[in-house]
Parts: C-alpha cells; structure tokens; sequence
C-alpha cells in the first residue's frame, strides 16, 4: 500500500514537468484516405469537453485548453484517430474508414485475428464497456440481451452470484445440456455449476472472470466459427479477450474504479390478510376457554384476522413476556417483505498498465464485498490479473495471463425445504416477523412459530419446530458456507520466422477448488447434521500452432496449423455426518452419531487434436475458408475415438462492386459445418453400484443406467448463410443471419422402461434440429457535437423440433418432479418442438372447451399426461440505448423475450396454503370467497357438469377448490406464459469537465449512476414471478420454479478516475 | 532456439498418437464386479419397503391420516415399480445368469436358490399389486428395452415352478453375507415353500384345483414351523438402516397415522393383546381409539390412537413372511377341505395362528392370551370359520398393508371397509406413468385386455374373481 502511495504520489507531480501549451489555437484540414475533404468529424481535446466540428471542407480550429494536448478525431464510419499537438500549430489529417467496431479486425477461434469482413460466418462482439455498465458481477449474466440468439436465463441478485445460463440458437441436445465454450485469451475455462435446484446457488464458475479485464467478448455461434474447437465447441464459443498494457502509450496508467449499491427485494407475490393460520375458521380453545392459534398448521385457512383476543404462539413460551396472555388477532401485511433486508455492494478496483517498445503489461486487483438482502448472508470476492508480454529476442516473444479468483460466501437456500422460501409457500397471515427475529430467548430456547398443539390445559410437550424452522434460525444457524479459488491462465512463446510465419506454443491451465459445506444446527425442526465436499479441477492445455499468413497483389493467404493435448483431471471428496452430531456446536465429520457417508470420486479425461485452417482472400472481396479438425477422446470407445470435422465458409463483400453511395458495405456469407461432441468418461463399461452397509455386510448392485461400449461420437451438421450490410457511412448497419442445424444420433441417456431391469441406457440416438434467423440493428441517429445517440437491436427467432428418438420411442423424459403424489414432467417428443410441459389440466367438454365439473361442481382434471407446449421461447433479444450529451452519458439495456412457458410452484403453494390473495377475494355476490357458498361465499365456478352436460354456475368452497383441487392437482393453473420485457442495466454517467479535472490529479473522472433491474416493464406472468430468473442451479433447463429467491433491484453509484 | 524445436517435436508426437493409456476410461470409483452375495444382500434392504409405505396401509385401512388426507382418500392411480425391477430384481436376475460363482460365499446352487426365491417373492408382490406385469422378457437389459407384458397366470405358474426348484436344490452350506437369515438354507427352503402356499391359496376362487395341488405340494416340501423362521426384517439402530416410519414420526415430526377405527373396532372389544403394541392409548382419554378412515374433517390428534412407538422405532421389526400367516392359511385350507381334518384342523391351525401372532406382536408374550381366545367372536366357530380366520388374519397382518389388502381382495374380509369421499376400496394399481412412455405399445395392450383401455383403481387382477 505504501509503494502504490508513493506511485500515485509521482503521478501527482508529473504535470507539473510538462512544457506549457494551453490557449495556443490549432487549425488543420480533416480528409477521407481518399482525399476528400470530411465535414461534420468532431475534434476534441483529449481528457476534457473542449470540442469543434469540422466545417463543409473538412477545415477545423481549435483552442487548446491543457499542456501537452492530444486532439481526438472522430467521425461515424471512420476509424477515430489520436494526434499528440506536441508544438505544431496546423495539423492535416486523413481519417481512415472505420472497420473497427464492427467491420475490423475479430478474434476468432483459437485466438486467431482475422478481418471481420473475410468471415463466413456470423460471429457477435460486445464491448467490455458495455458488460460493466452497471457492474453486473456475473459476465454470463452480462451478456443478457446483447448478443442475438444468445438466450440467458440468470437467477436473483439474492443469490450473490447466483447462476447464469447461457443458450446459444436454442436447445441442441436431446438431453437439454450443452452450454457454449468460454475461452478467456485462448485459454478454455470450466463453466461447472455445483449448485442444485434447492440450497445456496454457487453459481457458474465462468462468473470467476472479472468483468473489469474484459476488453470483448466474441460470441461464435454456429459450428462453423467454432469448428477450430471440435469437440467443445458444438454449442458456440464465448470468447473473452482481456485489456492489455499498450506499447505505444505511457509508461504507467493507473485506473481506479469504485461503485457502491444498495440492494433491495421487490416483486412479491400478492397475499391475503383476510384469514390467518389455522385449517378451519373455526377457532381451536384450551379447556378453559381461550382461544389459540393453530400453531400446528403451516397454512392461512384460519380463523378471520378480525382481532379477536386469542393466545399466540409465543404465549405459550414461558420465557416470553406474552406468556398466558390473550392478544389481538391481526394481520401482519409486511410479514414477508419484513424478513429481507437492504444490502449491498461494494467493488473496488484498481489496475495499472503500461508498456513500452519491447513489453507491456496490465495488472489489476477487484475486491467485491456483497451483503445479501436475506439476513446473515454474504459475499467476498477478490479477482487478480495479470497479463504481459515481452520480447525475448526480435523474433521471440513471450506472453503470460494470469488470473486468480478467490470466493466466500454464506448463501441464502432457494428452493423448496429450507431456508426463508417458505415464508410464500406455508406461513401464516398473522405472525409477526419482527416478533421471530430475536430468535433465541434468553435461556437458550429457540422460538419458534410451527409447533405441536398444546394439551386441552394449554401445556406445551413439545418445543421442537415441527414443519419449518423459525427463518431466522434458517438465517444464523443453519449456515451454507461455501469458498472456491479459481486459477485460470496460460504460458506461451511465438516465434516469427518471418514477417509471414510465425510458430506458438502454449500451456494452458485452469483450476479450481470449491469446498462446500452445509449445517444443520441443533434444536431445529431437523437432526443435526455437518456435511463438507470438496471439488477439485485441473484442465491442461497444451497447444501449437504456426500460422502463414501471405498478401500478394489481390490474393490473401492465411494457413494455420496445430495440435492441442486436453487433460482433465477431476476429484471430489464429500462427506456428510449420520444419525445427529455428537455436541452441540462441534460441526464436524467426526461428530457423527452413526456412520457416516463418504464418497471420493475421481475422473480423468484426455483429447488429442489437430487442426488446420486455409483461407483464401482476393481483392479483399471475395474470401473462402476451410477447416479440418481431428480429435481423439479418451472417453469413447477406442474404436470409435477418432474423427473428423470439416468445416467450410465463403463471404463476398459485394459493396465493393457496386457504387451505391448509400450502401457503405455489404457481404454476404454462407457456411456449412460439422460439429461432433463425446461424453463424460465411464460410460462405456459396465460397473457396479455401492450399496448401503447393514451392520457389518456390505452390499453392491447392479446401476440403473446401463453403460455402452459402443457409444460413436455424434454430429452436428450446420448450415449458415448471412448478409451484413451497412448504410450511410456506417451509421445504420444490418446483420441478418439464418441457420439450420441438425444434430443427429446425439449420445443420450435414454429412459427405457424400467422392467428391463435398467432405467436408462447410454445410448446413440435422436435428432433434434434448430432452425431460426438472428438480425442485429445497430446505428446512430444522431451524431453531433452534442450529442450522440446510439442504438443496438438484437432479435432472434429459433424453431427446434425433435425430428425423431430412439426406434420405438416417441418421448424423452428429461425430468419430473412429484409433490403429494402428482407430478409434472419435462418431456420431449417426436414430431414437436423441444421440452413439453407436462402435467395435470383440466378436462374439458370437446363441444365448447368449457371445464367438465364433477359431481360437487369441482373442476375435474386430467391425468398427468397433458401436454401444455414447449419450454423454450420464440423468440428473444435485446436493445442497447446509448446517448452521450456533453459531459454526460447514458446507457439502457433492456432485453426480451417471448413465448416459452414454466410451472410456478411457488404460486401454486401460496394459493394451496392459503396465502395468496386470490383465496380471499371478494366474490361477485358481494361475499368472501372463504364464506359459506350456502349464504352467498363460495368460489364461482362455471362449467359443464360431466355427468348431465348441462352448463352451470356454481359456488364452490374456497378451500376444496384452491386447496385440494387446483392447488394439489391442476398444474394447468400454475403454468405461465415466460414472456417479458425487462429494463436491465441502466447508467448515466459524468465526466467531470476541465475546471474541475484542472484542480485533481487525475487525468480523467466519471460519476455514475447505476441501477440493474431497476424495473420489469412488461410480463405476462402475475407479479411475484420473474421469468427471467428461472435459473435453477446447474439444472440445464429451467422449467419448473420451486421457489426461486425474489428478485432483487439494485441502484448505485460508480466511481471512475484515471490517473 | 533447438529447445523451442524439440518441444515442438514431442508436442506433435504427443498429439498425433490415437492411444491413450489403457485404464483411462475405466471408472476408477466403482467396482467392475461383484460377488454374488453382496448382489443378493442389496436386494435384500428392499424388503421392507414391500411392507413399509403408507399406501398400502390405507388400501388395507389399516391407518387413517389425522392431517393432510390425501393418500387415504385413493387420489393417486399411478405407482411406479422400475425401483423393484431395476433395484432388487436386476440384482438377482445378475446373480441367476451372469455365471460367475464364487464357492467362498457359500455353495453355488444355494446362492441360485436364494436369488430365486427372492425373485419370486419380489415378482408375487408385483403381480398382485399391477396385474399383468412383464416378467419373462424383463431384466434382459439392452436385450429387450421394452418387454411385453405377461399374463398373471402364467406369472404365477412360472414363480410355482421357481419355488419348487429352488426348494429342491438346496444343499447343507450356509451362504454368507445374508442380513435375514445369516446364510441358514433350512430357513431359505422353508421360505419358498410357505411363499408356494400362500400364493397357492391366492387362487381358491379362480383356479381351486391348481391352488390345492400347489399348497398341498409347498406342505409336503416343508413350510414354516415357527416364529423363528419368519422372514422378518430387522432395522438397525443407526440412520443408514432405520425403519421408513421412524424418518417419518420422528424425523419428520409427523404425527399423521392413527389407527383405523375400523381396526380398533375389531381388537379393543375382545381385550386384543396386541392392541397396546399397535397403537397408544389417545392423550385425551387415555383409552383406544380409532380414527374413521378417509375421515377429512378437521380433527384433535390428541382425541385417538396414534401409531404405537414399538411400530415407529429406529430398528423395529418387518414381519413379511410369517408362521402365523401359514397357519391361517392352513386353518382355511382345513375348512376349504384342501387339506385333511376338517374344522378340527382349522380350529387347531387358527388357535395356533394367533397365538403365534401374539407371540410374534408381543415379544412372545401371550398375557391377555386366553381373555381373548375366549372371547364369543375370536372363539372358533365353524359357522362364521372363513369370517374369523380371514379377519384374525387381518389383524395379524398389520402394517403388512399389500398383503392384507390382497387378502382382503381375495375373501371380501374385513366386509366393513370404508369408501372414502365414496371411492371404493381399489383392486389394483395403476401402472407407472414412465411405461406409457417408455414401453407404450405394450402397456396399451396389457391395459386393454385386462380392464378394456382403463388404468385404474377399479380393475381387478385375474385372481381376484368377483
């Protein structure tokens, strides 16, 4: 700390040594590469808001405001340019057309530059400044609405962390898996999930990137830009490219960056506070006659909240000063919005860079501190980068990236059982949650809200919690503490033979340890246990390659070949106590009553590559790529482990034949490719199961999954074709892709019946295919002195269609879910698009689609084999909002969706229990649905009687109908439509004029305010579900909410200051 | 430079070679055999939960839900069975055809019959719960995925025949690794001859010549002769091995199960021993009291009898197949004439059972014994004979819910079941959901030829003839 003090301290004197400039006015001519005179290009000061545009005949003047000035030119369409003043006076420029942003130069597989307009397939790029907006900490989650076709589905903010899925062009496996590449400076990274759909959401590891180094991130979306990655790039690249020290700037740059924000929960689901707990209106009493709460029910179906005088449950604790007193019986409307509270984050960052002729480097260090909006929970988070390279002779130069990540967090539980995500699931109305955070009375004693009833004498035999634990003993005793360090980072050295061909090598690594462990302290609802696991991961790469690249005349070579060597080793070591714990606070493995279970798991895999790629370029307009790539699993059978994948793309820029000045650039491009994928390892011989131990016999059997030895690899087969064209001079672009992709005789784990003696087989088969377009708007309707204003639409459309399964089998089962005997699925079938929801819907009479009622006026239902359409959406986006007037700046991301659907359970529990407001509305006669339908309550339900066919309107008894009927069986009710629209990120920004900057030792200073998910502006859903955070843990597909954490709306400030 | 070129090279070299080290796909973290026993001893933890499920103690009434009802109210059609194939049938089928013996473990052909006779007892249990299930096209893995479906007379047949051989090919030599009978083969042999009788009376409505042969043969091949030889489930005192109802009162604090009127009625008039080990006295009024099945109103727990602790304890015991149970069955052989000596033999067979069941309910205390053998409606009686035998055998089949409910399905006694919410008694199970998907043509075609299309509660198994 004292050396970088001192550091600053030099930097606070540096302007002071520079010669004086100021006041001088410069004059010059700005002309195109073509020598035409440019009008309109805007001439700044650098590091301040002095700025004159260029007149009819490209002519300029400017008066200097600072010492050693370097003046900034910049126009729409053309390269932006920097010129140091130095001491000249006039200064004559030539700008030349802009291919940068989007038409320059493009990482590409393997980390091959390449001129976007030589490419044959679409590839889309983001901007580091436009990932850190708003501080988002995940970068997958980043990512939401700016890439087209790329689909991300994250999770709350409550869950610090939590994960984010990312979707490419659909779902392209039988098996709903297959998540896109992500490769940080050539180096593939693990994007493993560990979390589940109950308990604390660890997140996707790729969130160890720190958003803060990323200078882009490419996403290649079809095989055939990720073909030169084989095997793990079926399902798209995301390639991350990090900010380098530059060599040509100066010696030192120091930047820090700051951001604070408050966190706080919206988005509840609507409830009543008509009823409080209990299953009857009818009030339970004591022998004497008072009246008591129902403390043994875990549902609001009670008696009314009318302030009747009854004994709560804390006035059955003696330790309690309500202890024997009757209170009123009240509402408590906040009692869940209560439980959460306002949290926050704290980044701070700060990097250095630098450089000179013969290295440069850039080094940075992020520390995050989060504390989570649910009581007791938080988050740390250190990110260290490091990234160089230097000339080792002329010909050889060295290049390193390290990167070092370090996680802690105590995490909220989401999902069903534990944690606070009952409190909408089965609660009462009337408990005060204010009253339940003091949870421990002074001897110790825990309160608790869900007992067993009292004796008639009003004693109590029990205080053990008897469904829930009080979720403020959830939040300080029952603890998931979680930690993960994270390396990631390569090694190389490149040798220029010559000018056109250079040789480089890489070892590239990427590991990780993540220990988690679980508590389930004493005294709660459930025995005491202690579970710990650790998970650990080592990827190697290494990697050659030798890349010629050639520009005769009008023709362009560029060959590149190489091999790579994967080597994965994988282990886990997890143990959990049995039978309690030994003493109360002693949470550790060896405090287990009984014994206890252990599991060590250990995986090792290899691929071998080779690879190469010829690209063929001529008179800049016509370019043609081939690619070819060999791999060798380890995990598949050797006689199948080797093959080949060819790939093949063509792009015409055909803007260069005509001249329509309107049109600044236009390309077509088609490409077609094969993509393969293997499997994990062990899957291709047969094994045996490890049983339970009974006394001192130990068992084994026979797995259910029966294993293949003779699983081949399976192939995706993609057509592109896509037109990118951009108008009047770049300020208006339109990149419109289609694709097709058939992914056949995929390696799935087929569900098989059950009688064979095994549940599923590994097994090849299937075809699924995707097919849809992506379009990307970008432009600038307005570009002046001012103001600039920018715009960025993203839209995707994919189709996917289960084209056919395993001979004989019609449907893949991908996942169910029972709850009180009545499940839900996740299926897919033949002939229909991919993920059907399956569950229980309502029959209806075939003549008018009216509900069928029983004999009782109860809605009937079907069996749970109701197909209610697929899970995956129509269509998503997003649009980038960026306008920059003066010193200000903002920037609005929002993002779509629409189509797609999900069941909610946390809204069917809510309306099953009672809670929801719907189970105490007023009827149509004026009357609580809850109240006798004999004097005019009742739930109005209108149907077709089955027996008689007759129409009838009927009132119904609210809790039979919400309860037993639709809130147990009709999952019909509970599915939603997944579409919304969402404002994500928004920013606005100041940079701090020359007055002030004058005064500081900074060069440059930018004030934000930040707020992510400020807002949903749209959804089909009812309030308190979010369809964009329908993440479930590493569950590949989200179609099923359990109860999900609440949406979080964060708002800020960040600091940027540049020394 | 030179070294640059040589790391070059090896890379390359490392790279081109297609071969990996052998034992690199093979799974280091599971075993790639097993010895037999062990396969046997897997399928052996599945026992209990033929007997341990809520489901089957509401079809056989014996239990009544005191919160929640759901399940008593016969809401679910679909059970699923893939977890007793796929689990201790495939263990079995392994050990019946993989051909690889070990003599360590004991001699091959009891380590067969064994296998055998849990298999069959695995396969009765199932046919007698579905109907129509596959069993000769099952377990034959990548062999047959989806495997048609067998009729259950010709299950039963198939598992007659298995019974016998496995009685008959059993030789002296204890097997090891056996956590119910510790590897004695009289006791295995024994088994599979009162599984053959009980099956055999299974039949007396729709094939009583076949029945009778069958029992007659299971006698003579030796059935049980005492408590001792019951098969008998005993849960330990640790999590691991704990009793399903114990992670339930106690794990769970569900306090849900009372005791049936329907049972209580029976035993509470004629002083029952056993009474006091099926159920507690209720908190309120300290006396037995059972809760009306499929009641959904509102009620105070504290008002009947819940569950007894000696039935909900950690390592209570899982009676399954028991002597008093071949003793009732011979006392309504004797009456049906299947067997020799007439309401003597019935008589003295049923006196027998139930003190049997006494002995075996009440830690071989029969206090309370001779009170209620002398009661008018335990006393034996020739007129109401197959009335008091099949209801003393309900009583002494608690808990055993499948078992009851098969025997209730067969005799139509107890004849004062509940209908709850006025849905009948179910006479079978539907089949699991996953088979409409996973094996469609063949479940649609047993479901047709059985109940014309309906996979219901209301079908009934071909030996259950109306």
């Amino acid at each position: 700390m004292k050396r970088l003090l001192l550091l600053l301290g030099c930097f606070l004197l540096c302007p002071a040594l520079l010669f004086a400039q100021k006041g001088r006015i410069v004059t010059g001519t700005i002309s195109s590469a073509q020598n035409t005179a440019l009008e309109n290009v805007t001439v700044s000061e650098k590091g301040t808001t002095n700025a004159v545009v260029a007149d009819v005949n490209g002519k300029f003047s400017i008066k200097l405001t600072t010492d050693k000035s370097v003046l900034v030119f910049s126009f729409v369409g053309y390269a932006t340019k920097e010129v140091a003043v130095g001491d000249a006076t006039t200064l004559n420029v030539k700008l030349d057309n802009d291919k940068g942003d989007l038409e320059g130069v493009v990482v590409t597989a393997l980390g091959i530059s390449r001129k976007e307009r030589s490419l044959g397939y679409a590839t889309q790029a983001v901007k580091g400044e436009n990932l850190t907006m708003t501080k988002e900490q995940n970068v997958l989650g980043s990512l939401a609405g700016k890439i087209a076709g790329v689909q991300v589905v994250g999770a709350s903010g409550a869950s610090m962390g939590g994960t984010q899925k990312i979707k490419i062009r659909g779902v392209n496996s039988i098996n709903g898996s297959g998540e896109p590449l992500i490769v940080v400076d050539g180096t593939p990274i693990s994007n493993a999930n560990f979390a589940g759909r109950n308990g604390g959401d660890f997140g996707n590891l790729g969130q160890d990137v720190n958003p803060e180094d990323i200078e882009t991130i490419n996403v290649l979306k079809g095989p055939a830009a990720s073909a030169l990655y084989g095997i793990r790039g079926q399902y798209g690249v995301i390639m991350i490219t990090t900010k380098k020290g530059n060599r040509r700037g100066k010696n030192l740059n120091v930047q820090l960056n700051s951001a604070y924000s408050i966190e706080r929960v919206g988005n509840f689901i609507p409830l009543q506070d008509v009823y409080g707990g209990g299953s009857s209106q009818t009030w339970r009493t004591l022998a004497n006659g008072d009246k008591y709460v129902d403390m043994s029910v875990d549902e609001s179906w009670g008696p009314k909240m009318d302030g009747t005088l009854a004994r709560s449950v804390f006035s059955f604790y003696p330790q309690d000063a309500e202890y024997g007193k009757l209170t009123p019986f009240v509402p408590q409307p906040d009692n869940v919005k209560d439980f959460f509270e306002t949290g926050s984050t704290l980044n701070n960052g700060i990097t250095l860079t630098g450089g000179s002729t013969n290295h440069n480097f850039r080094i940075s260090f992020n520390d995050t501190r989060i504390k989570g909006v649910e009581p007791n929970t938080w988050l740390r988070r250190n990110n260290l980068g490091l990234s160089a390279s230097f000339d080792l002779t002329s010909k050889l130069v060295f290049t390193s990236n390290i990167n070092v990540a370090y996680n802690k967090g105590q995490r909220p539980s989401q999902g069903y059982d534990g944690g606070s995500r009952y409190l909408v699931q089965w609660f009462q109305r009337n408990i005060d949650i204010n009253r339940l955070k003091d949870y421990k009375y002074a001897d110790g004693t825990f309160k608790q809200w869900n007992l067993n009833r009292p004796t008639a004498a009003g004693v109590m035999n029990s205080y053990k919690a008897l469904y829930w634990n009080n979720p403020y003993f959830e939040a300080y005793e029952n603890l998931n503490n979680d930690n993960r360090s994270r390396f990631f980072g390569d090694v190389g050295l490149t040798y220029m033979f010559t000018r056109s061909f250079k040789v480089s090598g890489f070892a590239r690594g990427d590991m990780f340890t993540q220990n988690i462990e679980d508590r389930e302290a004493f005294g709660g609802r459930y025995v005491p246990a202690y579970a710990t696991g650790k998970y650990e991961n080592r990827e190697m790469n290494y990697e050659l390659l030798a890349e010629y690249n050639k520009t005769w005349q009008d023709v362009s070579l560029n060959i590149t070949g190489g091999g790579n060597l994967y080597s994965r080793r994988y282990n886990e070591l997890y143990m959990a106590t049995k039978g309690g714990l030994s003493s109360p606070g002693f949470y550790n493995i060896a405090a287990s009553i009984d014994r206890p279970t252990v599991s060590n798991y250990l995986l090792t895999k290899q691929i071998k590559s080779l690879y190469a790629m010829a690209s063929f370029g001529y008179k800049d307009t016509y370019f043609l790529d081939a690619t070819l790539r060999n791999d060798n699993s380890s995990t598949l059978p050797v006689k199948n482990n080797s093959y080949w994948y060819p790939s093949l793309s063509g792009s015409f820029v055909f803007s260069e034949m005509l001249d329509w000045k309107a049109l600044s650039f236009g390309k077509v491009r088609l490409s077609y490719a094969k993509a393969g994928s293997d499997l994990s390892p062990y899957q291709t011989s047969q094994v045996f199961g490890v049983g339970g131990v009974y006394g001192t016999t130990n068992t084994l059997f026979v797995p259910d999954r029966l294993n293949n030895p003779d699983i081949e690899p399976s192939f995706a087969n993609s057509f592109e074709a896509g037109l990118d064209l951009r108008f009047f001079k770049n300020r208006l672009g339109i990149d419109f892709t289609y694709y097709v992709q058939n992914n056949k005789n995929q390696i799935l784990n087929l569900d098989v019946s059950g009688t064979s003696g095994v549940t599923s087989t590994v097994i090849n088969a299937g075809h699924i295919q995707n097919k849809g377009f992506e379009i990307s708007l970008t432009g600038t309707p307005i570009q002046s002195r001012n103001l600039v204003w920018n715009i960025a639409l993203n839209i995707a459309r994919n189709q996917g269609m289960v084209k056919e399964l395993y001979p004989g089998t019609n449907v893949y089962a991908l996942d169910v879910n029972t709850y009180s005997g009545v499940s839900a699925y996740l299926n897919s079938y033949v002939g229909k698009p991919f993920g059907s929801l399956i569950g229980k819907a309502y029959q209806r009479d075939a003549a008018t689609g009216m509900i069928l009622l029983g004999a009782n006026n109860m809605p009937l239902y079907t069996n749970a084999d109701y197909d209610f359409g697929s899970v995956v959406p129509d269509y998503t986006g997003g649009l980038r909002n960026n306008f920059k007037y003066k010193n200000f700046d903002l920037g609005v991301m929002m993002d779509y969706q629409f189509g797609g659907k999900f069941f909610s359970w946390s809204k069917m529990m809510a309306v099953k229990t009672g809670m929801a407001e719907e189970t105490a509305a007023m009827n149509d006669r004026g009357k609580n649905v809850r109240d006798d339908p004999a004097s005019g309550g009742g739930v109005k339900v209108t149907g077709v009687l089955a027996s008689t066919k007759q129409v009838v309107t009927a009132y119904v008894d609210a809790r039979t109908y919400y309860r037993t009927t639709l809130g147990t069986h009709v999952y019909e009710e509970w599915l939603y439509n997944a579409s919304y629209i969402k404002l994500r990120e928004v920013r606005l920004g100041y940079s701090f004029g020359n007055k002030i900057m004058s005064k500081l030792p900074f060069k440059s200073m930018n004030l934000a305010f930040i707020a992510r998910n400020p807002a949903m502006i749209w959804q089909k859903a009812p309030k308190g579900l979010d369809p964009s955070e329908l993440s479930a843990g590493s569950n590949s597909i989200s179609w099923l909410e359990t109860g999900g954490l609440n949406t979080v709306r964060s708002f800020g400030v960040n600091l940027n200051i540049n020394f | 430079m030179k070294r640059l070129s040589i790391i070059t090279i090896s890379m390359l070299l490392l790279v081109s070679c297609t071969k990996f080290q052998d034992d690199i796909n093979v799974n280091p973290n599971l075993p790639s055999t097993a010895s037999n026993t062990q396969l046997i001893a897997n399928a052996e933890l599945y026992l209990p939960g033929l007997s341990s499920s809520p489901q089957g103690e509401y079809y056989a009434q014996y239990l009544a839900e005191t919160e929640y009802p759901n399940l008593s109210l016969y809401n679910q059609v679909n059970f699923g069975f893939y977890d007793l194939y796929a689990g201790p049938l495939m263990n079995l089928e392994t050990v019946l055809t993989s051909g690889k013996y070990d003599g360590n473990e004991g001699p091959v052909a009891n380590q067969i019959a064994v296998a055998k006779i849990l298999k069959s007892y695995f396969f009765w249990h199932i046919t007698d719960r579905w109907g129509d299930v596959p069993y000769t096209d099952a377990l034959k893995g990548k062999g047959n995925f989806a495997p048609k479906y067998d009729k259950q007379q010709v299950i039963y047949d198939s598992l007659f025949k298995a019974l016998e051989d496995a009685s008959n090919m059993i030789v002296t030599g204890n097997i090891s690794n056996d956590i119910v009978y510790a590897g004695d083969m009289t006791k295995w042999k024994k088994l599979a001859n009162t599984i053959r009788m009980l099956m055999a009376l299974r039949l007396s409505k729709i094939d009583p010549s076949k029945g009778n042969t069958e029992f007659n043969k299971a006698i003579a091949a030796g059935v049980m002769t005492s408590n001792a030889d019951n098969l008998v489930f005993k849960h330990l005192p640790d999590a691991s091995n704990q009793n399903y109802w114990y992670g339930q009162v106690f794990g769970l604090n569900r306090s849900w199960w009372a005791l049936s009127k329907t049972l209580v009625d029976r035993m509470k008039p004629t002083s029952d021993p056993r009474l006091a080990t099926y159920g507690d006295k209720s908190k309120n009024t300290n006396d037995y009291a059972g809760l009306t099945f499929g009641n959904t109103a509102a009620i105070n727990k504290d008002n009947f009898s819940l569950m007894g602790t000696s039935i909900w304890k950690q390592d209570a015991q899982i009676h399954l197949v028991t002597y008093a149970q071949s003793l009732f069955a011979k006392a309504e052989a004797a009456k049906l004439g299947w067997i020799t000596g007439g309401d003597a033999a019935a008589k003295t067979n049923y006196d027998l059972a139930i003190e049997q069941s006494v002995r075996q309910w009440n830690n071989n205390n029969i206090t309370g014994l001779a009170t209620m053998m002398a009661h008018p409606n335990v006393a034996y009686d020739p007129a109401t004979a197959l009335k008091q035998i099949a209801e003393q055998r309900y009583i002494h089949l608690f808990m055993h819910g499948y078992e009851a409910w098969a025997e209730w399905r067969r005799t139509g006694f107890p004849n004062d079941m509940v209908s709850p919410g006025g849905k009948a008694v179910p006479r079978r199970q539907g089949y699991p959901t996953e088979e409409s998907f996973n094996n469609t043509t063949n479940y649609k075609q047993a479901v047709q030829t059985q109940f014309g299309g309906q996979d219901d509660l209301s079908g009934r198994v071909w030996w259950d003839k109306p």
